[in-house]
């Protein structure tokens, strides 16, 4: 079981160094085309911001419609200290290396936009944080677009520096590494518990003795942070960076992908991630006319589909029913526990004490509302 | 859980690799390939397809003519969106084509984009309408339409003559087109006209009652937008306005009397172009009747008439540089065209007779010299 | 008089942001969520008097009859469809079906329609002069039909039945319903009131840009959105409030050139200052939670 379950967490940075290593080694054999390695750029980057948000939405509970706001950050302070760095010749003209000082500053610009945002959420709550995040966003946008033209490019995009579209996806696989093992293991430490407790009651948190407004400034500082880096890497993907990109809609796409990944699970956003990327660029190749559209439309109907199946209170009894991970339980020998649904079984998180898991199980059946009779024959 | 998942995720980006690696169908099938990227759909659209069905008529009409030297062109039109991030993609889907020679870009902010990336490349392009003043940065771009600032000092040398003591500007603050037309308006205008400034975002574009009311006293509005937000503004201030003024526009005018019923104002309008939706002589009126009996009139603009003369201007081009001797045929690196071409169009290359002008030249910059004319749309009352 | 007038501008502006906060904050109040979806709920009532007054040539009257109709069927289908299953759930899953919704609504726009903008010309409205004020009817009507319509609410909210039912499903729900208040109920007639009043705020808006387009609700919702918030969301006079306050800053703000272009940063820069000062908005009232 123990062996099994730590397994288990290594699987995501596996797949991911597998990637990294198989594709790499086509790259370098010059087998990949040119639209692949752009796919790939814009996996990884979207990986990063996926991972990020996943932390806010999925661990924190709190909804974010900034997040493009904060990659927008990165991407213009970032994008810029690359232009001026570059054509400064800083660090002997070493790409690589100025690459890695703007990603840490884009980083670093964002993260303190995290926290300035971070301070009116200790105050707000639920709709009313998720308005001040859109409005967060908005605000970044407007300011970068009405700076001066000399400085962030005004209306027109600010142009940056590209870096080389052979080698410029191994970074951001990399990157994602990175962002990944930081954040799991955040959110396997004790902050990621205290993290997840504050979400499923602020007011239990608070009481045991948790410092919820330390918890949710390092939530949003480190999701802005990671966020930033992407906005860095996406400068990088692109011969010039325009605010409009960064809109709310943006952020919604964002969002999507960490629904789609089942909120509250990395590897999941990863993967959506990944598929929202191949599938838009598929699509944008597929569909013209106004059937361009039935993306867009493809991408609500999931978003409602998914989140109506898997909260909808009615719907219990039957996500039980059809739960592949209860399916997978039964067809295990070591596995007591069955996973009982309950509304906030998507955020439910794996933690280092893996008695925990089968704890929160029983809590969760013994709830007086739901008697389950099924699971008590069994029993 | 976490190994399927796993798996799944392997899975994907395996099926990522192999959708990308679709053979290249280059241009081995004897045909001259011309690449474009464009806003086909969303709010833009109306441009975007406006170049497609143009630049398709112009092909189909040189495909019937017999082609050049006897090969055939062709039109590969992907969609932009009029989004910066999706021009990559679509150049990559070109170049899988085996692109030739290209359109560039539409608009201008793709074409930011694009202009790098087909520098890479070397690869010729020749813009109808990206007006940016940036976008011929590189030895291989050039541009059909007037370049922003170009258009900006040329409507202020236009009202300095006019003897005006006081005019009212009213831009659209977050698009580059018409930032930078004020921008060089403003700096070529004459010290002593007193400027009224109004502006507006995408974000406050329905309602410009605040503007109109601070731009009433003036009786010459000079509008560097698009022609909707236009539309939408002269419907607005119809009675608050004097009703002899001035609109005054540049060639994002041109669609207006399609989205108005002009006559429903008194004010004046008219416009700088290079092309008039109206004109009844000419090679205009000659590619206006065409276009109108094959396409939707809705997206008949100066964007697709310039679009035409692109795909003439490049065919020009290259049956002068065949005759010239230079070996030109579908086998020939879109490289070595692009090096014939730039030689050919900073060398003197005249383009006689288009719909948008006629001896059109090119600066060694990339940029157009051809002659801006004032349309009026519509006389006050 | 230059005050005066940008001030009117702002009044009329703001009196449609009224409109289309009062139907998030009602909604708000009644089932504890916010309808992202709201603001596109306008784009089909703009869209409604588009096939009624240009495809139709219905009167305009009938023509906005037929929006509010259709809108308040279209309130009513969504929140069977979308929202009632999530009743119970956590919020932040019925926030994102919202978003959703919004999406989803927009879309299937694009695809019938298409992305271009269509005409509507409803009613060519003249201007009055008021000495040397020169006052256009149109900010003369939205002001009235505004005024009228927010008296109406308050009076029905707070005399009819089912408007004090509304109070005490918004005040408790559990209570309500062993009160013998049908919440169902009550909750589909909030959403078909508060899409009503979308469909008076499309039919403002048309009136203005005589033109629609399937994003035309997107920034126009997000705003009223954020004026609802400023004023206090769930509270009716808050939503008029906040909406008036939002379209007199508006006004105001595009009216001096350097302000012009960040019109938007300060009206979104209002809100993140009131909800800093008072977190449940100007009129809000303030929640004690319950463990």
């Amino acid at each position: 079981m123990m062996k099994n379950a730590k397994w288990k967490q290594y699987v995501t940075y596996l797949v991911l160094i597998c990637c990294t290593v198989v594709f790499t080694v086509l790259g370098s054999m010059k087998q990949l085309p040119f639209s692949t390695l752009l796919q790939l750029e814009s996996a990884t980057i979207a990986m990063i911001l996926a991972a990020s948000l996943c932390l806010v939405v999925g661990f924190l509970g709190e909804l974010s419609l900034g997040h493009a706001g904060f990659m927008c950050v990165g991407a213009f302070i970032g994008g810029k200290l690359s232009v001026i760095l570059t054509d400064s010749g800083a660090y002997g003209g070493n790409e690589l290396l100025i690459m890695l000082v703007c990603l840490v500053v884009g980083g670093i610009a964002a993260a303190i936009c995290g926290v300035i945002i971070g301070l009116p959420a200790l105050r707000l709550r639920g709709d009313y944080l998720a308005i001040v995040t859109l409005a967060f966003g908005e605000i970044v946008r407007s300011l970068f677009r009405n700076a001066p033209a000399e400085m962030f490019g005004g209306t027109l995009a600010m142009s940056t520096p590209r870096y080389d579209r052979n080698s410029l996806f191994i970074i951001g696989f990399i990157l994602v590494l990175i962002t990944v093992v930081i954040i799991q293991n955040f959110i396997r430490s004790k902050h990621g518990r205290a993290v997840t407790s504050i979400r499923d009651s602020e007011i239990a948190a608070r009481a045991t003795g948790i410092n919820v407004t330390k918890y949710k400034l390092m939530v949003f500082t480190l999701s802005a942070f990671f966020a930033g880096i992407a906005g860095v890497l996406f400068s990088y993907s692109q011969f010039s960076v325009d605010s409009k990109k960064f809109d709310y809609n943006y952020s919604i796409q964002i969002l999507v992908m960490v629904v789609l990944g089942g909120m509250g699970n990395i590897g999941g956003s990863l993967i959506a991630a990944t598929a929202v990327v191949v599938l838009d660029t598929f699509l944008q190749k597929q569909l013209t006319g106004n059937l361009a559209v039935l993306k867009d439309m493809l991408y609500a109907l999931v978003l409602i589909g998914l989140i109506v199946y898997r909260n909808a209170p009615a719907l219990a009894g039957f996500r039980e029913k059809v739960s592949i991970k209860n399916l997978m339980r039964n067809l295990s020998k070591h596995n007591p526990a069955k996973i009982h649904d309950d509304e906030a079984k998507w955020d439910r998180v794996p933690t280092k004490i893996h008695i925990d898991e089968v704890l929160s199980v029983d809590v969760q059946s013994k709830s007086p509302y739901t008697p389950d009779k099924q699971w008590k024959e069994e029993e | 859980m976490k190994k399927f998942l796993a798996f799944l995720m392997a899975a994907m980006m395996v099926v990522g690799v192999f959708a990308g690696c679709a053979p290249a169908d280059g241009g081995g099938d004897g045909e001259f390939v011309i690449g474009m990227s464009g806003p086909l759909t969303g709010a833009a659209a109306v441009y975007g397809v406006a170049v497609q069905n143009a630049a398709q008529m112009a092909v189909d009409e040189i495909n019937a003519a017999g082609g050049l030297n006897g090969y055939k062109f062709k039109l590969v039109a992907t969609d932009d969106q009029h989004d910066p991030t999706k021009v990559a993609t679509n150049y990559a889907t070109l170049l899988e084509k085996g692109v030739h020679v290209s359109l560039g870009t539409v608009t201008t902010k793709p074409g930011l984009e694009f202009k790098n990336l087909s520098k890479q490349d070397n690869l010729f392009f020749l813009t109808p309408s990206a007006s940016g003043d940036d976008i011929p940065e590189f030895e291989n771009g050039y541009q059909m339409c007037f370049a922003d600032g170009d258009q900006g000092k040329v409507a202020a040398e236009y009202i300095n003559t006019l003897g005006l003591k006081k005019i009212g500007v009213f831009f659209k603050s977050d698009d580059p087109y018409s930032d930078g037309i004020y921008k060089n308006f403003t700096a070529n205008l004459s010290k002593d006209i007193t400027v009224v400034e109004t502006q507006f975002t995408d974000a406050n574009a329905t309602d410009f009652s605040a503007q109109i009311s601070q731009l009433k006293d003036c009786s010459f509005i000079f509008m560097p937008i698009y022609y909707q937000p236009a539309a939408i503004f002269m419907k607005q201030a119809k009675d608050s306005m004097a009703a002899n003024a001035i609109y005054y526009g540049c060639d994002g005018f041109d669609g207006l009397a399609g989205e108005m019923d002009l006559s429903t104002i008194t004010q004046e309008v008219s416009m700088l172009s290079h092309f008039d939706a109206n004109s009844t002589e000419g090679k205009a009126a000659e590619f206006i009747k065409k276009y109108t009996e094959k396409y939707d009139t809705k997206t008949l603009n100066q964007f697709g008439a310039s679009a035409y003369d692109c795909v003439y201007a490049l065919y020009n081009a290259m049956s002068d540089l065949i005759k010239e001797g230079k070996e030109i045929t579908p086998d020939i690196s879109a490289s070595d065209l692009c090096d014939l071409l730039k030689a050919k169009f900073s060398g003197g290359f005249s383009f006689a007779e288009g719909a948008t002008g006629s001896n059109i030249t090119w600066y060694e910059t990339g940029k157009v010299n051809k002659i801006a004319t004032k349309y009026t749309l519509k006389e006050a009352n | 008089m230059k005050f005066l007038e940008t001030l009117l501008n702002g009044l009329s502006a703001g009196s449609t942001y009224a409109m289309i906060a009062l139907g998030y904050t009602m909604v708000y109040g009644i089932a504890k969520m916010l309808n992202f979806a709201h603001g596109d709920v306008i784009m089909v009532g703009g869209y409604t008097l588009f096939i009624a007054s240009t495809m139709m040539g219905v009167s305009p009257l009938l023509a906005l009859l037929f929006a509010i109709v259709f809108c308040a069927l279209i309130g009513v289908t969504i929140e069977k469809l979308a929202y009632k299953p999530l009743r119970g759930a956590s919020p932040l899953a019925v926030l994102i079906t919202a978003i959703g919704m919004s999406k989803l609504l927009q879309s299937l726009a694009q695809i019938v329609f298409g992305s271009a903008t269509q005409p509507v010309d409803l009613l060519d409205l003249g201007s009055v002069s008021i000495g040397s004020l020169n006052v256009s009817m149109y900010t003369v009507i939205t002001l009235l039909c505004s005024a009228v319509i927010m008296i109406s609410l308050s009076l029905f909210v707070k005399y009819t039945r089912t408007g004090r039912a509304m109070i005490a499903v918004s005040e408790d729900k559990s209570a309500a319903q062993l009160m013998g208040i049908n919440v169902n109920f009550i909750i589909t007639i909030t959403f078909a009131i508060g899409s009503a009043l979308a469909a008076f705020a499309g039919f403002f808006m048309v009136l203005k840009t005589f033109n629609v387009e399937p994003s035309m609700g997107a920034m126009p919702g997000i705003k009223a959105f954020t004026a609802a918030v400023i004023g206090g969301i769930g509270s009716i006079p808050g939503a008029m409030l906040g909406g008036i306050l939002m379209g007199v800053v508006e006004a105001f703000a595009q009216t001096s050139p350097v302000m012009a272009p960040y019109t938007d940063a300060i009206e979104f820069s209002i809100l993140i200052v009131i909800l800093l000062v008072r977190p449940s908005g100007i009129l809000g009232k303030k929640r004690r939670e319950k463990v």
